[in-house]
């Protein structure tokens, strides 16, 4: 059975082996290295450990699992606050119009400015997931899971939420957008960059960004193409976002030209869609599979089970989901239909 | 013989004839009756003083006497930038620095500015084909000078040039095709017969205002920011002689460069000095080579004349000047007249008697010959 749980220090070396794998290249936001995963996984633990009700940022990191073998198949994360208590760096995608009325000539221009706009805004990032299980229910469970765990720690989190999508990014690991805008300011190739964001505070952006906007005419063609496209990898994350009421906005991202999805958390399908249930037991596995959530804070976990639903406020399960939910008749849980 | 003098309403054939065989390149001049009909107008307006000494134009006409035919023009525009807006780029530098990371980045960046608003232009300086060597182009441009040091009260203190920038036989500006074609959807030749015809307006609502980061343009066009058009070197090459340096700006479609200089350190207003004209009826033979030549000029603002005669005309307190040449002058026997070298590296009015080195050698010798016979007794 898959569960999604947050991750705790034993996970530490599986999920090394799927951030270092290239389909784990979908979010820059899961360090690949040892010190700062782990750095990561005992920060989501301490930041979940704390009940207050403060806006404080917080970096929550769950884990998809296979409670049978114990394997962990994927990674996904919230970011309270954009930025984590820094600026949030993105690029604003706007146009001016140049009229000349002597001429008679009027002209769009488009413009890249630098943006801070969407900072301390909730993000949802380091979504990582074995190839092989990209096709099956597994996956929306891992992403959807996180809008279960919004829905029952609203306090939590902001009004807006976003989401980067990768960019385009060619076979050979170039990288069209950066090689025509960043690398001139930053002097190191997009790997590089890249590992930096992930790895160190957001200041270097700071310091390296062209500090003035763009013009998007000055950039290569190839360059220009790939603004606001997400890399054809993140298409069933990207389908699955605007599914959710994901669209995208002007915002792109500073390194690949990737979109940023933008929504209005109340409005989350998951969110508006779940409801709150209370526990009770069914005979077997009867009825029609749905994500099933219980637990705060660190004692969140999230599967997909069958539900038997009555007229009251009560939800059956089967035994099994008690148990990895950690959970008893009476429990309150919320569901949502997969 | 040769003379400057400011333009005239008579000269409006002479100069629409001379503008359209100079063809595309000078945009301060095109081959348009009306335009350059308004330009002569101003001049006399300016001349005449009766507009404000800000909105002054002078263009100077340079006449062959024997033909009474304009063959040249040149011009000073008192003040740029206050009626329109002038826009240069200026070449500066953008760095990204992180120590964190031991990265440290120069970005050449173009930024738009106005800043030589208010400032005194050297400008529209075009000489015929058949009058070009023999001094005559220099004769043409540094007349300038001698006004400019003149009348300092009417022009800033600082003044520059526009030097034409890289562009093809066929027109076609690798700046302009990289960056200004991007925003203004038109050809170089095109925007830059606009710009010279006086209809600035649509620059600013075209141009490009923030920042170009210049990594983002191709090589080619990187490459010609701050050069000049090779028909422009030797006007370049004058106008370094003279103290002008590169200030930094650059054309906004061609990105040719500015060169400026203060007006009390250019070389023709720090070599000139002033003598009293001593009008002569003996003829003088002037058809002397430039090196041996200096620039003259009267003093009067509404009537300017400048020619050049042979250096061995100034003597310590005057400058003996033949009858024709005073005449084309307008100064008599007693006037004040002002004195300036014609090509740098030759003779100086300031140092008139370098030549005769050779003078005061026999000077010498007559004198050692004198003490030694003495000696002798």
């Amino acid at each position: 059975m898959w569960q999604v749980r947050p991750a705790n220090p034993d996970d530490l070396q599986q999920i090394l082996d799927i951030a270092g794998s290239q389909s784990a290249r979908l979010s820059s936001t899961l360090p690949n290295t040892e010190t700062a995963l782990a750095e990561k996984i005992a920060q989501s633990q301490s930041d979940l450990a704390s009940q207050s009700k403060d806006n404080r940022p917080r970096r929550l990191l769950f884990v998809l699992e296979n409670t049978d073998t114990g394997q962990i198949a994927g990674t996904a994360g919230i970011d309270t606050r954009a930025g984590n208590g820094q600026p949030f760096y993105n690029y604003r995608r706007d146009y001016l119009i140049h009229a000349s009325h002597q001429l008679n000539v009027s002209r769009r221009v488009e413009v890249l400015y630098p943006s801070h706009a969407l900072t301390d805004l909730t993000l949802l990032c380091a979504f990582t997931l074995r190839p092989e299980l990209r096709e099956t229910p597994a996956f929306e469970l891992l992403s959807r899971a996180r809008i279960l765990f919004i829905a029952s720690h609203r306090d939590w989190f902001s009004n807006r939420i976003v989401s980067e999508i990768q960019g385009v990014q060619h076979n050979d690991g170039s990288v069209p957008f950066w090689d025509s805008l960043g690398r001139h300011f930053f002097n190191m190739d997009f790997e590089t960059a890249d590992r930096h964001s992930g790895q160190l505070s957001k200041t270097f952006i700071a310091e390296l960004m062209p500090p003035n906007p763009v013009y998007v005419t000055l950039l290569s063609e190839p360059a220009q193409a790939a603004l606001g496209e997400p890399h054809p990898l993140t298409q069933p994350n990207y389908s699955l976002l605007q599914r959710e009421g994901f669209q995208t906005g002007c915002y792109l991202d500073i390194f690949d030209g990737g979109p940023v999805l933008e929504a209005r958390t109340d409005s989350l399908k998951t969110l508006v869609t779940s409801q709150q249930k209370t526990l009770h037991g069914s005979e077997g596995p009867d009825g029609e599979t749905c994500l099933i959530s219980a637990g705060e804070g660190a004692g969140f976990r999230c599967l997909l089970t069958p539900v038997a639903e009555t007229l009251a406020d009560d939800v059956k399960v089967p035994v099994s989901t008690w148990r990895a939910l950690n959970c008893n008749a009476g429990d309150p849980v919320r569901i949502s239909p997969l | 013989m040769l003379v400057i003098r400011p333009l005239q309403e008579t000269d409006l054939d002479d100069l629409y004839g001379m503008a359209e065989k100079a063809g595309k390149g000078l945009t301060t001049l095109p081959a348009d009756r009306g335009l350059l009909q308004r330009k002569i107008e101003r001049t006399r307006e300016s001349f005449n003083q009766r507009c404000a000494p800000e909105a002054g134009l002078y263009l100077f006409a340079l006449e062959d006497t024997v033909t009474a035919r304009v063959v040249g023009i040149s011009g000073i525009e008192a003040r740029v930038g206050l009626e329109e807006v002038f826009y240069n780029y200026r070449l500066s530098v953008t760095v990204n620095a992180s120590r964190e990371l031991g990265v440290h980045v120069r970005t050449p960046t173009l930024h738009l500015s106005n800043d030589m608003t208010d400032t005194t232009e050297i400008c529209s300086l075009l000489l015929a084909g058949d009058y070009q060597g023999g001094g005559n182009g220099l004769l043409l441009s540094r007349c300038r000078f001698m006004f400019l040091d003149e009348f300092r009260k009417h022009f800033s203190e600082k003044v520059f040039a526009e030097m034409r920038g890289v562009s093809d036989p066929q027109g076609r500006s690798p700046l302009w095709d990289a960056l200004g074609s991007k925003f203004f959807d038109m050809e170089f030749v095109q925007a830059d017969t606009l710009s010279g015809l006086g209809n600035k307006s649509f620059i600013a609502e075209l141009m490009p205002k923030y920042p170009i980061y210049l990594p983002m343009l191709p090589d080619v066009a990187r490459a010609v920011i701050g050069m000049v058009h090779d028909n422009t070197r030797p006007a370049l090459k004058m106008l370094q002689a003279e103290g002008f340096n590169f200030n930094g700006l650059v054309d906004i479609f061609d990105g040719g460069p500015l060169v400026e200089a203060f007006v009390s350190n250019i070389r023709t207003v720090r070599e000139s000095i002033n003598r009293h004209a001593m009008v002569i009826n003996k003829p003088i033979d002037l058809d002397v080579p430039p090196e041996h030549r200096v620039m003259i000029c009267n003093r009067s603002f509404r009537d300017f004349r400048v020619t050049t005669l042979p250096i061995d005309c100034i003597g310590p307190d005057v400058v003996r000047i033949p009858h024709d040449v005073a005449e084309a002058l307008l100064v008599e026997s007693g006037d004040p007249v002002r004195l300036a070298p014609l090509k740098e590296g030759a003779l100086s009015p300031m140092h008139p008697l370098r030549g005769q080195a050779d003078e005061d050698e026999k000077i010498l010798d007559r004198l050692r010959n004198y003490r030694s016979r003495h000696a002798q007794d």
